[in-house]
C-alpha cells in the first residue's frame, strides 16, 4: 500500500533535540551552517566534528540512519575530494604522473573540504529534518518570519499552503497509483512500447491527475470557507510554540559552543 | 409549506432555524448563459428537526445547502438562518459559524496534517483561545469516537473515519445547524450506519437541526420531514410516510421509494386494496400494513389471482472462463495478508458478484484479474475462447492479451477521462489494440449507444459533462475494447437511484450479449437482484460462493458472515411468522409481492 508515505525524513523519537522548540532548532541550524563554512583550519574542523558528534548523541538516532542522510551526496563528496586532490599543487609532491601531481597538502585540504560538506549535511539533518516534523517546521517558519507580516509578506498564507501541500501529498500519491492502474487496464504503456506510446501513457495519467487536483483544490477552498477560514488575522492555534527554560538553556549553550568553535579556529590561524 | 404560513412566521417573529422565502438562484455559464438551480423555493426547518432533502443529480440540492451556509447568495427571495437574513453583512460570520457542513468527498474537506489539527482548524479560525481549542478538540473527538486516532495522519483513516472527523471538525465550532451534502454516498454500509448513528445522537442529545441531502431513500426515512426538489422547484414535502406513500409521484421525479414501501405498494396494487397513507415510513409500519392486507386475502375477502411461485432459476452450467486458484497476496511483510488462499472459477455469461466490507480484499482481488497485480503465490488462468490457449497472468507475454480479454472499470471511473473529446477518450483503449480506423469508429459508436448516450456527445469534451454522463463515457471506454470478461468495481456508487438502475441495466445488456460480468458491490439488494452467483470475501478469505437464493435462505449464515440480507428478504422473513409457507428468497419487489399473496392465499394465517 502507498498509504503510509512519509514526507521528509522525520525519525520518530523523544530525545532532547526532538523536544526542543523547532524555532530554536532552525536558528541553531543556520548558526552551525555558518560555523561550518567559516572553519578553515584542521583543528577547527576537527573540533566541529566533535561538537556535531555530540549533537548526534543528543538526538539518540542510530548512526546508520544519520549516515543514510548523507547518501544522496556521496557522489558530490567523492567529486570534491578527487577534484581537490588533483588540482591543489602546493606542498610536497607525493606522486607525479603526466600532468597529474598529488601533494600531501592537496590530500589534507581535500579531506578537510569533504569533511566540511559532510558536517554540513549531518548537522542540518540532526538539528532539523530528522528531529522535526514537516508540520512543525512550517509552523515555526511562520512564527520566525512573523515580523515580515508588517511589510505585507504573506507569511501565514505561505505556511498554510505548505501545510496543505504536506496534507495532500499522500492523497495525490494514492490517486496517481489508482489512475495509472485504470489507464493500464485500458492498454496505456509506461515502461513498454515505443517512446510515443510511453509519452501518451504518461499524458493519460497527468491530465486526469491535474483535473482532479484542481477539483480537489476547489472543493477544499469551499470546505475551508464553510469552516470560517479568513486568512491569518485573528487566528489562534491549537499548538502554540512556547519557549521554555530548557529551550533557552540549549539555545544559549549550543550558541556559545558555536562561538567557541569560531574562536578556536580564529586562534589557530593567528598563532 | 404555504406562503401564508411563512408570512405568519415572519410577522410573529418566531423564526425557525432555517427559512427560505421564494428563493431563486442561477449559475452563470460562459456559453449557455445563466442556468437556474433554484426557482421560487420556500421552506422551513424548525429547531431540532432532522430534515431530508431529496432530488436527482442537478436538482439544486447542494445549492440550497450553500445558500444556507452563505457560500452563495440568493438572487431573489431571502434566506433566514437562526432568525438572521443571510444578506445581512453583520450576520455573515454568525451564520457561517452556526452552520456546519459535511461534504461528499471525505478527502477534499480535511485541512489538517493530523486528525487533531484538522478538528482544531474551525476554532482556530474563530480565534478561540488555545486552551479552549484543546478542550473542544478532545470533546469533539470523543463524541464521534476518534480519540485514539488524534495524532494520526488523515490519509491513514478509512472513508468512514474521515467523515466522522469532518463532523468532529464542525462540532468543535459548536454550531446549531448541520448540513450534510451527500455525506454518506462514498461510504460502505457499515461506516454509513456508524455515521448516521452519530448524526442521530446530535439531533437527539444536542437538539441540532439537520438538513441531510441524500440519494438513499432508507436514510430519508430516518428524517422527521422530507423535501423533494425537482429542477430547482420544491416538488413534494411531508413526513417520510406521506412522501413515500405516493409511489408513482416519487418515481416520476426520478427517485425511488424504500423497498419496504414499494413492497406494500405492489401488494396493494395486486390486491386492489387502496393503500393506507402514513404507514410507509419504516419497515415495521409497512409490514403492519401488508399484514392487514394479507389477512383480508386469508379470510377470503379478496379472491386474489394466485400466481404460481417463480421457479428459482439456477444458472445452467457453462464453461469456465476465469479460474483463480490458491491466490495469496500481502502488500508488505509486516501487515496481514490481504488475500489468503482464494480459489474460485467464473462461468461464461454469468453475472458474478463479489461482496465484502471495506478492507476485505475486493480491490486487491480484482486488480489481479487483469494482471495489474501479478500473483506471487497461486495463479489466475483465463480461457478466452473455446479451445483457445489459456492465458496466465503470471506470464509476461500474456499480459497484453489479458488486458484485452478482461476489461476492468475501477470505482469512480470518471477520473480516468483525459482526452479532448469523448470520441477520442472512448477510442483510447481500442486504438491500443491495433484495430483499423473504421473498426475503432464502429466500436466507439456501438459503445456510446449502449451506455444510453447519443452520438452528439462524441464531439464534446468529457470535462463538460455531468458526473453521471462522465461515468457512462468511462464505462463505454472499457466496453469499446470488447472484452469477454468485464470487471466492474462499484459501478453505481454515488449515483442517484435512476442513474444506479441505468448503469446496472447496461451490465445486464452486456450479459445478454454473452459477456461475463464480475461486479464488486456493497449493496446487498443489488447484488442479490442482478447476480447469478455471489462470492463473499472476508479478511481476504472466501467465506461463501453460491447463488443468492441459497446464500440468503439461511439466516444463520448471513449473521455469521456479518452481512445484511436484502430488504425484500428481511420483509419476507418477518412475515414468515404469520405465513410460514413464504419462501423469503425473492429479490425483486414484484416477485416478492407475488410470493406474499400466494402464501397468504394458500397457506392461511396461523
Amino acid at each position: 500500500m502507498m498509504k503510509d508515505v512519509s514526507i521528509g525524513r522525520y525519525y520518530q523519537g523523544d530525545s532532547i533535540l526532538h523536544r526542543l522548540d523547532p524555532r530554536v532548532k532552525i536558528v541553531l541550524c543556520f548558526l552551525y551552517m555558518i560555523v561550518v563554512f567559516m572553519m578553515t583550519s584542521a583543528t577547527g574542523i576537527l573540533a566541529t566534528f566533535i561538537v556535531v558528534a555530540f549533537l548526534c548523541l543528543l538526538s539518540a538516532i542510530p548512526i546508520g540512519t544519520i549516515l543514510d542522510s548523507v547518501r544522496p551526496i556521496v557522489f558530490l563528496l567523492l567529486f570534491v575530494l578527487v577534484l581537490n586532490i588533483l588540482t591543489i599543487r602546493t606542498g610536497n609532491s607525493i606522486l607525479e604522473w603526466g600532468i597529474f601531481k598529488i601533494t600531501d597538502d592537496g590530500i589534507l585540504k581535500a579531506g578537510l573540504m569533504a569533511l566540511r560538506l559532510f558536517l554540513l549535511i549531518v548537522s542540518t539533518s540532526i538539528l532539523l529534518t530528522l528531529t522535526t516534523t514537516p508540520l512543525l517546521m512550517a509552523d515555526s517558519l511562520e512564527s520566525l518570519f512573523g515580523p515580515l507580516k508588517k511589510i505585507r509578506v504573506p507569511v501565514h498564507e505561505m505556511a498554510m499552503m505548505m501545510s496543505i501541500a504536506l496534507r495532500f501529498v499522500p492523497t495525490l500519491v494514492e490517486e496517481t497509483d489508482k489512475i495509472m492502474k485504470a489507464q493500464a487496464s485500458r492498454g496505456a504503456e509506461y515502461d513498454t512500447g515505443n517512446v510515443f506510446a510511453r509519452a501518451k501513457g504518461y499524458v493519460s495519467v497527468l491530465v486526469p491527475l491535474f483535473v482532479s487536483a484542481f477539483k480537489r483544490a476547489e472543493e477544499l477552498a469551499i470546505a475551508m470557507d464553510a469552516r470560517c477560514y479568513r486568512g491569518g488575522e485573528g487566528r489562534t492555534k491549537l499548538h502554540v510554540l512556547h519557549m521554555r527554560g530548557k529551550d533557552v538553556f540549549w539555545l544559549i549553550s549550543l550558541s556559545c559552543l558555536a562561538f567557541l568553535l569560531i574562536l578556536i579556529d580564529f586562534y589557530v590561524k593567528i598563532r | 409549506m404555504d406562503d401564508k404560513d411563512i408570512e405568519l412566521h415572519i410577522t410573529e417573529k418566531i423564526l425557525p432555524d432555517v427559512l427560505l422565502e421564494k428563493v431563486s438562484f442561477s449559475y452563470m455559464h460562459s456559453e449557455t448563459g445563466s442556468v437556474a438551480a433554484l426557482s421560487g423555493v420556500s421552506l422551513i426547518i424548525k429547531r431540532g428537526t432532522h430534515a431530508a432533502l431529496l432530488g436527482r443529480n442537478g436538482s439544486g440540492k447542494s445549492t440550497m445547502a450553500k445558500l444556507i451556509n452563505v457560500l452563495e447568495m440568493p438572487q431573489s427571495g431571502a434566506v433566514f438562518v437562526l432568525g438572521r437574513n443571510t444578506g445581512d453583512d453583520l450576520s455573515f460570520w454568525y451564520i457561517r459559524r452556526s452552520c456546519g457542513m459535511v461534504f461528499q468527498n471525505p478527502d477534499n474537506q480535511i485541512v489538517g496534517t493530523t486528525v487533531e489539527e484538522d478538528v482544531a482548524f474551525g476554532p482556530e479560525n474563530l480565534g478561540v483561545p488555545s486552551a479552549e481549542i484543546r478542550i473542544r478538540v478532545d470533546e469533539a473527538l470523543r463524541y464521534v469516537g476518534l480519540s485514539d486516532l488524534a495524532k494520526r495522519q488523515p490519509s491513514q483513516l478509512s472513508g468512514g473515519q474521515k467523515q466522522k472527523l469532518a463532523i468532529a471538525g464542525i462540532l468543535a465550532m459548536q454550531p446549531q445547524i448541520l448540513l450534510l451534502d451527500e455525506s454518506t454516498s462514498m461510504l460502505d454500509p457499515v461506516s454509513r450506519d456508524e455515521f448516521l448513528a452519530v448524526v442521530d445522537r446530535l439531533v437527539k442529545e444536542k437538539k441540532m437541526t439537520v438538513l441531510h441531502i441524500t440519494h438513499d431513500m432508507s436514510e430519508a426515512c430516518l428524517a422527521d420531514y422530507v423535501y423533494v426538489l425537482d429542477h430547482g422547484k420544491l416538488a413534494m414535502s411531508g413526513t417520510p410516510g406521506e412522501i413515500f406513500s405516493q409511489v408513482q409521484k416519487v418515481r416520476g421525479l426520478g427517485l425511488d421509494v424504500p423497498v419496504f414501501a414499494e413492497l406494500a405498494y405492489e401488494v396493494s396494487a395486486r390486491l386492489g386494496i387502496p393503500m393506507e397513507r402514513q404507514i410507509l415510513f419504516s419497515r415495521a409500519s409497512a409490514l403492519e400494513g401488508i399484514r392487514r392486507m394479507l389477512s383480508q386475502v386469508a379470510e377470503g375477502t379478496f379472491s386474489a389471482v394466485i400466481l404460481s411461485a417463480c421457479p428459482v432459476a439456477l444458472p445452467s452450467e457453462s464453461r469456465v472462463v476465469l479460474e483463480v486458484s490458491h491466490l495469496n497476496h500481502t502488500y508488505d511483510k509486516k501487515s496481514e495478508p490481504s488475500l489468503s488462499d482464494v480459489s474460485f472459477s467464473v462461468n461464461e455469461g454469468e453475472i458474478f458478484a463479489v461482496i465484502g466490507h471495506s478492507g476485505s480484499g475486493k480491490t486487491t482481488l480484482i486488480s489481479h484479474l487483469n494482471g495489474l497485480l501479478r500473483p506471487k503465490e497461486g495463479e489466475i488462468v483465463i480461457f478466452p475462447k473455446e479451445g483457445a490457449v489459456p492465458l496466465n497472468t503470471r506470464k509476461n507475454a500474456d499480459v497484453r492479451q489479458i488486458r484485452r480479454t478482461v476489461g476492468l472499470l475501477f470505482q469512480y471511473p470518471e477520473y480516468q477521462l483525459f482526452e479532448e473529446t469523448v470520441e477520442k477518450d472512448i477510442a483510447f483503449g481500442p486504438s491500443k489494440m491495433g484495430l483499423s480506423a473504421e473498426e475503432i469508429k464502429l466500436r466507439v459508436q456501438e459503445s456510446i449507444v449502449l451506455v444510453g448516450l447519443d452520438e452528439t456527445f462524441l464531439k464534446r469534451s468529457p470535462f463538460e459533462l455531468s458526473g453521471g454522463q462522465k461515468r457512462r463515457v468511462a464505462f463505454a471506454g472499457v466496453v469499446a475494447m470488447d472484452p469477454d470478461i468485464l470487471v466492474l468495481d462499484e459501478p453505481a456508487a454515488g449515483l442517484d437511484p435512476t442513474g444506479r438502475r441505468e448503469i446496472l441495466s447496461y451490465a445486464e445488456k452486456l450479459k445478454k450479449q454473452g459477456k461475463t460480468i464480475i461486479i464488486v458491490s456493497h449493496n446487498m439488494d443489488e447484488a442479490a437482484r442482478y447476480a447469478d452467483r455471489i462470492l463473499v470475501l472476508k479478511h481476504g478469505k472466501v467465506c461463501a460462493l453460491t447463488t443468492p437464493q441459497e446464500l440468503f435462505s439461511d439466516r444463520g449464515t448471513i449473521r455469521e458472515l456479518g452481512l445484511v440480507a436484502p430488504e425484500t428478504v428481511l420483509c419476507l422473513t418477518e412475515l414468515q411468522n404469520e405465513y410460514p409457507a413464504i419462501n423469503p428468497c425473492f429479490f425483486r419487489v414484484g416477485e416478492a409481492a407475488d410470493e406474499l399473496i400466494r402464501a397468504a392465499a394458500t397457506g392461511g394465517s396461523l
